[in-house]
């Protein structure tokens, strides 16, 4: 078992600059969890008060049932892969391996078996004798992962690993850390400001923003089931159309969404939410992920101002009154032109707006205020 | 999207924000992590307490009827308290001294600040990268001869029978013992300091000016910019901030002139202008019959005088632009 | 200095920018010959004939070669013993002086280091001001240091300014994330030092070792003012008495200057190079150490 539990976990620092506020979150053994967020939304301060490189100002921290608050980084049990990799640059790729070991004075021949046998997983076997600079940067990165394995920690401490690579490596060492996990059995904490990381790494992610935890979930929550604008609009690419001063109304029992005065009658579920949550007729913000529009049909309507190529499909930049509205045409459909000014008409299906609050941002329908309250956010689990 | 952090705003209501205090575990973890460094710096400490600050406590004396062997603060200590300046004020060497310093000083500067700075852009304009550096090499050079050879060099050169007399003299001219000449003293004096030091004073100008962004040098040229036109609009203004850091410390420098080189050049010729307050102090606190209490008080003066002048150039630098030492 | 603005673009130049280049380097080449000539003079004073050299007839190149100079200074004994005292000072000063300097500036560069401000304002108040000259003696004869080697040596062995110049080194060129993957592998404050930063210091070790080495090999005064023993004269010494303590004293009929001049004067220029040898022999090499160490220091500033 090695759960690791945030309460009220807190950072000031000492010029009065709150970093991180009041994180509760609770990291299930083997479990791996992502944080995410713009930069300076305090992702990396919490990772580094688990890993004991920053002081906790308020809180409390437990790693495998043990209140750690004021145990040194090296007595926590942790090993943690750094951006830009920390290699000792005087010492071998092998002696990287081996100094954590060697300073908890364990046997030699047991220090060699050790560093052999992560090498051989990571495949850096042959690079054991070379020193970090005379490595590529994958490799490098190999190394820093091998340095935090040859440890067994209880937890794994990831901070943004892979934006120093290029972007062709860094698919390719997300694919290796992916398969890594399935080898090493440990629960991870991983940091990163790039979404695709969090959604293809975490089993479930964090997304922070100014020092607060806005949403805790799975990739598929955080996804369909944003509870406010920040996360709706940062999680997902290309990022989510937002309509301004939208309504939603409630006529004879039945909600609807109205949409620069297009009435979109909304789904069962949704109505039942809406209902449960005693939502009345009101001002909204509504959202729209580009994948879920569906040009060429529907009373809205557009002009196109941007096409941009991307391979698989074009990227659309229109222009609809005062709303800048992204959507995407596969390249596949050749019927569609896709030339500059030309005006075409969109729609959604009804189930896939998000309807936001005017005035706080939070989900109508997913929004949770009890987790809020509790600054541990998640998606409403609704069960009918 | 500022509306959009609920969370934010419920926190902000409910919980008045408290800095707590550590705990006192987390300051034996912070000890633990601090004492090393402690241990570490404890010898700097030592050795900056022994041979800077108990000599600043040693200044008392300039106030007390002080004879070698007195104890600094003790029963039967005088305290006389201004008098020793008021002598110094009234010594006819005061004003000579004082002239004397503040010229060489002044001279030294006029002279020895800017052509740094020239000698840096010019070196930095050069076409051939690797001419410059063996250049800079040469320049760099005589930094690493000591006061005694410099001068030791200064007297074969211009003694009486040194080359500059024979050139002199294979020319037609006349013979000169510059050493007995007053003033021959302070060109000297300040030629061979810049002689010794220029290059090595552009070292810190060719930092900064290597790390001028070559796109702005290629964004003038395709501006029409001529490369003489560069050194002013690009490189220059790249080491101003740099300038004004040097300028701070020249001015407050204005009156502290030491006395190793001096005290090496003087001769019985050349006292008037080469007697400076550094050498005068050196004489009258460790030469002769010494006044130790009376040296003190020189010093202390001097010293005063440099501070004062430090702080004046930081603040004046601090109020017409961004650059100070604090 | 290293990689300076190199247009990418092959323009030719004008023909202004033509007359630039060449008066910038005619200007340079001037002050090269300006700061090399009197070494030369020295050297090809050296081993001339003294008479020519005092007749003037020894401008470019060295007439009548005559090394009598060199083996007269043989002959002194004061120059080996005060060579050998010298190499003594710089050695115990180097070493003392990486002792003080290298871990202080290390410590000093930490950021959890508690009252490190106060440390740091404590450092630079003597950079700005001093108890001046006499105090400063009163102290080492309090000390008992006078006539001792220590006088030369314990006052050189820490520089406020190498001690920032070191702490800016470590600021600057040790990544603070190597530190920290060292304290999760369970390194303490020591051993970081030890078996992380100083394998990764040699240069800024090195810039000092000649830092201080250079400023004591070079320094005369507090010698002069702290030993009486001639034993223990270190090289300046002995060289300002062959080189300047007769300058001051030269006086009489140009008869007996001249005599006095033929004597001295060869063993001047010879004193020159043999003194200043070490240091100029070391310097090509090391010069780069050097430069790096007025620029670390300017990082800063």
């Amino acid at each position: 078992m090695s759960e690791v539990i945030m309460k009220g976990l807190k950072k000031v620092y000492d010029n009065k600059v709150t970093a991180v506020h009041d994180v509760n979150l609770v990291i299930k053994d083997k479990e791996f969890v992502v944080l995410v967020g713009p930069s300076g939304c305090g992702k990396s301060t919490t990772l580094r008060m688990v890993a004991g490189l920053e002081e906790i100002s308020d809180g409390e921290l437990y790693i495998d049932g043990r209140l750690v608050n004021d145990v040194a980084p090296k007595d926590r049990d942790i090993a943690m892969v750094f951006q830009n990799y920390a290699l000792y640059p005087h010492m071998t790729v092998y002696d990287n391996l081996a100094f954590a070991l060697k300073l908890r004075k364990v046997p030699k021949a047991e220090i060699d078996k050790k560093v052999k046998e992560v090498a051989e997983i990571l495949d850096i076997t042959q690079y054991l004798k070379r020193k970090p600079k005379a490595l590529s940067g994958g490799q490098r990165q190999r190394v820093a992962i091998g340095r935090a394995m040859v440890r067994d920690p209880k937890v794994f401490l990831m901070d943004e690993p892979l934006s120093n690579l290029d972007a062709k490596l860094r698919n390719q060492m997300r694919a290796e850390i992916i398969k890594l996990r399935s080898r090493i059995d440990t629960t991870f904490m991983y940091v990163t400001h790039d979404q695709t990381e969090a959604m293809t790494l975490g089993d479930r992610i964090v997304i922070m923003k100014d020092g607060f935890v806005n949403q805790i979930g799975t990739p598929q929550e955080v996804f369909n089931r944003p509870v406010n604008l920040f996360v709706a609009g940062f999680i997902g690419m290309p990022v989510m159309n937002f309509f301004d001063n939208c309504k939603v109304l409630l006529e004879n029992g039945v909600y609807y969404a109205e949409i620069r005065g297009v009435r979109f009658k909304l789904s069962e579920f949704q109505q039942k939410a809406l209902k449960e949550n005693g939502v009345e007729t009101q001002e909204i913000v509504a959202g729209i992920r580009p994948q879920h529009i569906t040009v060429g049909e529907g009373e809205l309507k557009a002009t196109i101002e941007v096409s941009e190529m991307m391979g698989s499909e074009y990227n659309i930049h229109a222009r609809s009154n005062e709303d800048e509205v992204v959507m995407l045409i596969p390249t596949y459909d050749l019927a569609t032109d896709v030339s500059m000014g030309r005006t075409v008409a969109f729609t959604t299906k009804p189930e896939l707006i998000q309807l936001f609050d005017k005035e706080s941002g939070n989900n109508l329908i997913w929004y949770d205020a009890e987790s809020a309250q509790n600054n541990s956010p998640v998606c409403k689990r609704y069960d009918f | 999207m500022e509306a959009a952090n609920p969370a934010k705003r419920a926190v902000k209501e409910r919980a008045p924000r408290v800095k707590k205090k550590r705990t006192k575990e987390q300051r034996i973890l912070s000890l633990k992590e601090n004492a090393p460094y402690f241990l570490m710096v404890l010898p700097a400490v030592a050795v900056v307490f022994l041979f800077n600050y108990l000599p600043i406590y040693g200044v008392l004396i300039a106030f007390q009827d002080f004879m070698p062997g007195d104890k600094i603060l003790s029963d039967s200590t005088i305290w006389i308290g201004f008098q020793n300046f008021e002598r110094f004020f009234s010594d006819p060497m005061f004003w000579p001294l004082m002239k004397n310093t503040f010229l060489i000083c002044i001279i030294g500067f006029i002279i020895g600040f800017p052509l740094p700075i020239i000698v840096s852009l010019m070196l930095n304009a050069m076409k051939g990268k690797k001419t410059a550096k063996v250049l800079q090499t040469i320049f760099n050079g005589p930094h690493f001869i000591s006061l005694v050879v410099l001068v030791g060099m200064l007297t074969l050169f211009f003694g009486r029978y040194g080359l500059v007399n024979n050139l002199a003299a294979s020319l037609g001219g006349e013979r000169y013992s510059y050493f007995l000449e007053s003033s021959a003293f302070r060109p000297m004096y300040i030629l061979s300091s810049n002689w010794q030091d220029f290059g090595w004073s552009a070292i810190i100008y060719i930092a900064a000016l290597s790390n001028v962004d070559p796109q702005q040098h290629e964004a003038a040229i395709l501006d029409g910019a001529t490369r003489f036109q560069r050194v002013i609009n690009v490189d220059l203004p790249a080491i101003m901030p740099m300038i004004s850091v040097m300028l701070i410390m020249s001015i407050g420098g204005l009156m502290g002139v030491g006395y190793e080189k001096a005290l090496l050049m003087q001769t019985d010729g050349n006292l008037q202008v080469s007697e400076l307050i550094s050498t005068y102090v050196y004489k009258r606190g460790l030469t002769g019959v010494p006044d130790q209490a009376y040296a003190t008080a020189i010093g202390l003066f001097n010293s005063i005088i440099n501070v004062v002048l430090l702080i004046i150039a930081n603040t004046t630098s601090k109020r017409f632009s961004e650059n100070s030492l604090w | 200095m290293a990689k300076q603005a190199k247009p990418r673009m092959a323009l030719r130049d004008t023909v202004g920018d033509k007359v630039f280049y060449t008066i910038n380097a005619i200007v340079l080449g001037i002050l090269a010959l300006i700061v090399l000539y009197p070494l030369y003079f020295i050297v090809i004073a050296a081993i001339s004939d003294p008479d020519a050299v005092l007749g003037g007839k020894v401008f470019l190149y060295p007439v009548n070669l005559n090394f009598e100079g060199f083996a007269k200074i043989m002959e002194r004994k004061d120059v080996w013993l005060g060579y050998r005292n010298t190499i003594l000072y710089t050695a115990l000063t180097v070493v003392l002086s990486l002792i003080v300097t290298v871990p202080a500036g290390w410590a000093l560069s930490r950021n959890t280091l508690p009252g490190k401000r106060l440390l740091m304002i404590y450092f630079i108040i003597p950079m700005f001001f001093g108890g001046g000259l006499i105090p400063f003696y009163n102290v080492m004869s309090g000390l008992g240091l006078v006539n001792t080697i220590w006088a030369i040596v314990l006052p050189s062995i820490l520089s406020v300014w190498n001690l920032f110049m070191t702490k800016t080194f470590f600021e600057s060129s040790i990544p603070t994330s190597l530190i920290e993957a060292a304290k999760i592998d369970g390194a303490g404050s020591f051993r970081i030092f030890i078996e992380i930063v100083l394998p990764l210091s040699k240069a800024i070790i090195a810039v000092m070792a000649l830092y201080y080495a250079v400023g004591q090999w070079n320094s005369y005064f507090n010698a002069m003012i702290f030993l009486q023993n001639e034993n223990l004269y270190p090289l300046q010494l002995v060289l300002k008495e062959i080189l300047i303590a007769s300058e001051s004293t030269v006086g009489g009929s140009g008869e007996t200057i001249l005599q006095q001049y033929r004597l001295a004067n060869q063993l001047k220029y010879v004193s020159v190079i043999v003194s200043s040898v070490p240091v100029l022999l070391l310097y090509p090499f090391v010069q780069k150490y050097f430069a790096q160490g007025v620029m670390i220091g300017s990082l800063k500033g």
